[in-house]
């Protein structure tokens, strides 16, 4: 395939890893130069951390000195079926997952993944999940919002700085290829013991958001800045204002190790953003007055360097009472505990279903950890006592929409093969009928 | 059925009949709005714009308590506000029309302040607009309602759904028992129907001098005026202004019905626009009462809705003497979206004062 088009290879990349599927890929690659991803280790599981969710390690930091991100993602939305599995099939997801960690090195360059489940996967069990892991299932947070709920069984993460890799260790997890980047695949496939509900897709980083506003919910003239990591236009995680992973794990029981995922589908509307607001106007919204003000952001925010100064902001009701608008990221400041946030933001935009999106997906130790942040954010008590309004003028409540809300639980590697919902009465029980049988 | 609503709706702008208006047009609508040049010199305060405008409707729906009415215009500048700051938002090139869900509690007619309509727009089931949340906005004909400028993609019908979420905390009576609603439409977009639409030029030498344009009755809909103040509850003890902005303050003996005790009263203030009695929901109050130079309370005065009281803020009170001094202060400024001849109003707001 040529190039005579005229579409630059980024952006078929881009456009490859939302559209999916094998032929997606095998265009991409007939059509670039090989990648040079380095492998991974022959036994991924001696050699990988036991929390799925210990990335920050594996990530470069920027110039700004805060964490990449991975800039392309895959979520894979997969249901079991019914019934309870058995070992065979935990046997199969482990050898799948480790088959394409096996292939690409555990990097932002190579490939980063977690599993995850929902309340609904672990209902089939007779027992209840202990009470060291809370995970309700998902509910609307607010009286102006009405989301679906995320049911799906599981999800799969994957996210890479390369498209190839993500589209690439998709296909191998469901058993389309029998060698990914050099590394023969097992036979067994995730979809052997689930099947994919659907595929969503996402990026993040500098230039992608531009490169993909050809979308609805986004103005025709592309408002979007070049450079930006965001639809919105800002960057968003700051090494100030992401809690360390120890802070979103789960401390005790069988699940140790571990931690809650909230993952939403939001929608974008842009359009009042970037043709209605200023410049002004936006800074003050997504951050704080005082930063409109006194020009503290720069472009996208590349200025602050890790830290977005959020203690010069004030008391979020102060300054709805006397500026009439409050920033998104000011009204969470209380909710911080030593001085960081509770919730460990990885969340990317998304053109799924042609539509500017956000899968808001954050990692904490407890649902309740992202529901006590999610009520700041909502403002109500400022909402009710000020001149801010249930949206206008109250973050960016305004340019968003929650469609779909759901909680997962990302179980520690050791038992994210088809865990059940008390591995600790499980292991128990299995040495009592083993006493038993020797009897 | 749909005709006939909207058609009685169109009668607002006065004598004048549709067909007789088509010559008032100021632009051309084909290529877009283009509305005639502001007023120079406008006075920091409610003045009369430059033209009157008609509106259409796609209907009415009632859900969950409340009532709207999806009414529409041809697209026109309006004024977005944040803090003190306002900023001027043009037509857009792709502007189609001026959108605006009507949503009032069915039974009282007030227009709620605390909830935020949503909109999404569909053409044979595939989505044109979703998740446009209209600004708060003030407008001479209307008053106080939501809307925004919206892109259409060609003329034809569309689906347009309306959502409001459950009310707050700050509402008594029945207004405190409405749902989370939904209400579907069907609009027809069609220039020609716009361009039918009044469009009345305000006479020049009239244009920017004090005064508002006529609030635009309209069939179906109510008109939500702030109570004049002999119609407010209560002992009504006085009229102060700030800027433009008329605050008439009652005090009520019984605080029960907004969260205080029996033995405690309520001060209520109302807020209105001069000349056309809209109430002015979205500002940050607070106030002051002093007998013989001691105070008697100092706190925020915060925004409820009341079937009688209509939109206004109000504070309890351990009791209200005639001869107490009450200050009003206006922490923030209306943050409303503004119409022509609002837009340098109710922006710049001391301290009033007035002896119950
Ligand atoms: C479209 C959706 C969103 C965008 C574009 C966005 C953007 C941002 C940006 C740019 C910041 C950094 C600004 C700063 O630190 O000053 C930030 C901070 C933050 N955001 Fe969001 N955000 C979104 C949704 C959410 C949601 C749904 C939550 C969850 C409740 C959330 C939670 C936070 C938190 C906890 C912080 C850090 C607050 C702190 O500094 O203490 N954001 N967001």
């Amino acid at each position: 395939m040529s190039d005579s088009h005229g579409i630059d290879r980024r952006a078929f990349v881009k456009s490859a890893v939302a559209i999916g599927g094998a032929a997606a890929l095998s265009a991409c690659l007939d059509r670039g130069t090989e990648i040079d991803v380095p492998r991974g280790p022959e036994d991924p599981t001696a050699a990988f951390p036991e929390r799925q969710h210990a990335w920050n390690a594996a990530l470069p930091t920027t110039d700004a000195g805060n964490n990449h991100h991975p800039r392309h993602r895959v979520l894979l939305a997969l249901d079991y079926g019914e019934g309870t599995p058995t070992e065979a099939e935990r046997e199969t997801v482990e050898a799948a997952l480790a088959g394409v960690e096996r292939a690409y090195e555990r990097s932002a360059a190579g490939l980063l993944l977690t599993i995850s489940y929902s309340p609904y996967y672990f209902d089939r069990f007779d027992a209840d999940l202990p009470e060291s892991v809370d995970l309700p299932e998902p509910r609307a947070l607010s009286a102006f919002e009405d989301p679906a709920a995320d049911d799906a069984d599981a999800i799969v993460h994957l996210a890479s700085d390369h498209g190839e890799v993500v589209m690439g260790a998709e296909e191998a997890l469901k058993g389309e290829l029998d060698e990914l980047n050099g590394v023969p695949q097992p036979d067994a496939a995730l979809t052997d013991a689930f099947s994919v509900r659907e595929r969503r897709t996402g990026f993040i980083g500098d230039g992608l958001p531009a490169e993909n506003q050809d979308v609805s919910g986004v103005p025709d003239d592309g408002p979007v800045p070049e450079d930006a990591p965001l639809y919105m236009g800002f960057e968003s995680a700051f090494e100030g204002n992401q809690p360390t992973e120890d802070r979103v794990t789960i401390r005790e029981g069988p699940f140790a190790g571990g931690t809650t995922q909230q993952l939403s589908t939001l929608t974008l509307n842009l359009t009042q953003w970037y043709e209605q607001d200023t410049r002004e106007q936006r800074v003050s919204k997504m951050f704080c007055p005082h930063h409109a003000a006194n020009n503290v952001v720069e472009d996208a925010g590349e200025n602050l360097g890790t830290d977005p100064r959020m203690d010069d902001c004030g008391d979020p009701m102060e300054t709805a009472r006397s500026e009439g608008v409050v920033g998104h990221s000011q009204k969470m400041v209380d909710v911080r505990e030593d001085d960081a946030p509770i919730i460990l933001r990885r969340d990317f935009d998304s053109t799924d279903g042609d539509r500017a999106g956000v899968h808001f997906l954050s990692l904490q130790r407890t649902i309740s950890d992202f529901v006590t942040t999610r009520e700041a954010m909502n403002g109500e008590e400022i909402d009710s006592d000020s001149a801010v309004g249930q949206r206008t003028n109250n973050g960016i409540l305004q340019y968003i929409t929650t469609v779909r809300r759901g909680n997962f639980l990302v179980p520690p590697r050791s038992l994210r093969a088809l865990p059940p919902a008390r591995p600790d009465a499980d292991v128990a029980e299995v040495a009592e009928r083993a006493e038993v049988a020797d009897a | 059925m749909r005709e006939r609503s909207r058609r009685a709706f169109l009668g607002g702008v006065g004598a004048a009949g549709v067909g007789g208006l088509a010559g008032c047009l100021g632009f051309e609508l084909e290529s877009g709005s283009r509305e005639p040049a502001l007023v120079e010199n406008r006075p920091d305060a409610v003045y009369r714009p430059t033209h009157t405008e008609g509106m259409a409707m796609a209907g009415v729906v009632s859900d969950g308590g409340y009532s709207c009415a999806l009414t529409y215009s041809y697209p026109h500048r309006f004024w977005t506000v944040t803090g003190d700051d306002t900023t001027q938002v043009e037509v857009g090139a792709d502007d189609a029309l001026h959108l605006m869900p009507v949503v009032w509690h069915s039974e009282t007619g007030v227009v709620p302040s605390d909830v935020n309509p949503s909109v999404d727009v569909t053409r044979d089931g595939e989505s044109v607009v979703d998740g446009l949340n209209p600004w708060p906005m003030l407008a001479q004909q209307m008053g106080f309602h939501f809307g925004d400028n919206v892109e259409l993609p060609e003329q034809g019908e569309y689906t347009v759904t309306v959502s409001v979420g459950a009310g707050g905390d700050r509402r008594t009576g029945s207004l405190a028992e409405t749902e989370r609603a939904e209400f579907e439409f069907t609009l027809d977009y069609q220039r020609s129907e716009l361009r039918e639409l009044p469009f009345q030029d305000v006479p020049e030498a009239r244009q920017g001098t004090l005064g508002a344009a006529e609030p635009m009755e309209m069939e179906m809909v109510p008109l939500m005026r702030a109570p004049a103040s002999d119609d407010l509850p209560g002992t009504v003890r006085g009229t102060t202004e700030s800027g433009d902005a008329q605050f008439v303050v009652t005090t009520l003996e019984d605080a029960t019905p907004f969260g205080g005790d029996e033995g405690q009263g309520y001060l209520a203030v109302s807020p209105r626009t001069p000349y056309n009695r809209f109430p002015l929901p979205q500002l940050s109050l607070s106030g002051t009462l002093s007998r013989d130079g001691e105070t008697t309370f100092d706190g925020y005065l915060n925004e409820w809705l009341d079937p009688d009281l209509g939109i206004h803020y109000g504070a309890v009170v351990d009791g209200v003497e005639g001869g107490d001094e009450l200050t009003i202060t206006v922490d923030t400024p209306p943050q409303l979206s503004r119409h022509e001849g609002y837009e340098t109003a109710f922006m710049n707001l001391p301290a009033a004062t007035l002896t119950l």
